[in-house]
């Protein structure tokens, strides 16, 4: 293992290192901006969020204040899983116990003129499930390396690809069984409102001939 | 080993795919992400507008706009009023691209959007070995239409969701509907009982003066 091989890896730990994956958001000056995504039970959540103005690679050589701002995280059963406040990055993970929606809000601490009236804008990198799992312990574990190594990454999204999959065909399940439940509903009460037109006006008609004949007008 | 420095170059190929990313937020008027993208990355985006409107209106009107601009501020792509699109294209420039949606209807929004940048296979001097370099190709493009696949998988399952909530939106309005029109045939009815006897008293009260 020469120096040649630790440049090598060091090249490598620095490019695969995610560098700006993830999207930024513009946070407005007041209120709380907030993302969410629908996570399925048993998933491991891993997520990174930074703070900053501007496009932080851009440095024009006058300091900036960084931004604070506070963070929530919130399952869909409204349990509180990260709050953090005056924070400027940071970072959260949770395996999920509840299917459903969960959200992160964010918001500015302090007020606009604290950073010059400029935009604070959030990078987050949000990663669910396969994208989370840790494959340096899998890797140790099952000691296999390099190529074995990608290959198990890959047979493990498309595991979670199949799974997926299988979760969309339960749910194209139900929606269809909703969706005749509804054309039942919509043939039944048709019928319903059709009878109920015809019995109003037999009462309208059968009252109306009594009234004109207590009224010596038939 | 000798071959472990083309397999740690596969391993800085592979390594650098960007996965998919889907969000889902509330768009009130207008709401703009930004992505940083490298030069030659293709950039797949997706939006769904999952639930729109109050419970009886936004019918028809429920489209965002999408405008998609470069890091020179140059458009890349603008989509009208849709419920649901999918596009790729190639960034050119390297820099951060924005994302803005436009919402037109008086209503919130909830928008579900998803971005997913992938490499291109750029070239390292460490791995000339012949030997492997077709196999890092073909594992490469297989994780890249993986990736595409979970995209477009993540797509279909926010469509799905915005299918599911039309359809329990329609279920609850066939009951109302049904429930509204009974109501209206029969004070309907009273109605015009009601409007005869007028006439008819005031004209046999008009005829027996």
């Amino acid at each position: 293992m020469g120096s040649s091989f630790w440049t090598v890896l060091f090249v490598v730990a620095v490019v695969v290192v995610p560098a700006a994956r993830g999207v930024w958001i513009d946070l407005p000056s007041s209120g709380t901006k907030c993302v969410s995504e629908e996570i399925h039970n048993h998933v491991v959540v891993m997520a990174d969020y930074y703070a900053f103005i501007g496009d932080p690679d851009v440095h024009n050589g006058t300091i900036v204040s960084i931004p604070t701002m506070t963070v929530k995280v919130t399952s869909p059963y409204g349990n509180e899983l990260h709050h953090k406040e005056n924070v400027t990055h940071g970072q959260f993970a949770f395996t999920t116990t509840e299917s459903g929606n969960y959200l992160a809000c964010f918001s500015v601490d302090g007020d606009q003129h604290k950073h010059g009236g400029k935009v604070v804008t959030v990078g987050i990198d949000w990663k669910t499930g396969i994208a989370a799992k840790d494959w340096d312990s899998v890797a140790k574990k099952e000691k296999i390396e390099g190529l074995e190594l990608e290959l198990a990454k890959l047979e493990g999204i498309v595991q979670s690809i199949h799974e997926n999959l299988n979760y969309l065909i339960n749910r194209e399940f139900e929606m269809r069984e909703v969706s005749e439940k509804t054309n039942a509903r919509v043939a039944w009460y048709s019928i319903t409102a059709l009878g109920v037109c015809v019995v109003v006006s037999l009462l309208q008609i059968w009252y109306l001939r009594r009234y004109f004949q207590k009224k010596k007008l038939i | 080993m000798r071959s472990s420095l083309p397999l740690v170059a596969v391993i800085v190929i592979l390594g650098s795919f960007g996965g998919a990313f889907g969000i889902r937020f509330i768009i009130d008027r207008e709401e703009c992400f930004s992505h940083k993208v490298e030069y030659g990355q293709t950039v797949h985006f997706s939006f769904v507008v999952i639930k729109s409107g109050g419970s009886w209106g936004g019918y028809g009107e429920e489209g965002v706009d999408l405008v998609v601009k470069g890091p020179n501020g140059e458009q890349v792509h603008d989509i009208r009023d849709k419920t649901s699109d999918k596009h790729e294209f190639v960034a050119y420039h390297k820099g951060v691209y924005r994302f803005c949606f436009t919402n037109k209807s008086p209503y919130h929004e909830t928008l579900d959007f998803d971005v997913h940048a992938a490499h291109f296979l750029y070239h390292d001097e460490h791995a000339k070995d012949e030997h492997f370099k077709p196999l890092f190709e073909h594992i490469g493009n297989l994780e890249e239409a993986l990736y595409n696949i979970q995209f477009e998988q993540h797509w279909l399952e926010a469509q799905t969701d915005r299918q599911a909530i039309v359809n329990e939106k329609m279920g609850r309005g066939a009951i109302h509907k049904v429930l509204v029109e009974s109501t209206a045939l029969i004070l309907a009815s009273g109605l015009q009982v009601y409007i005869l006897r007028r006439l008819f008293e005031r004209k046999l009260g008009a005829s027996r003066v």
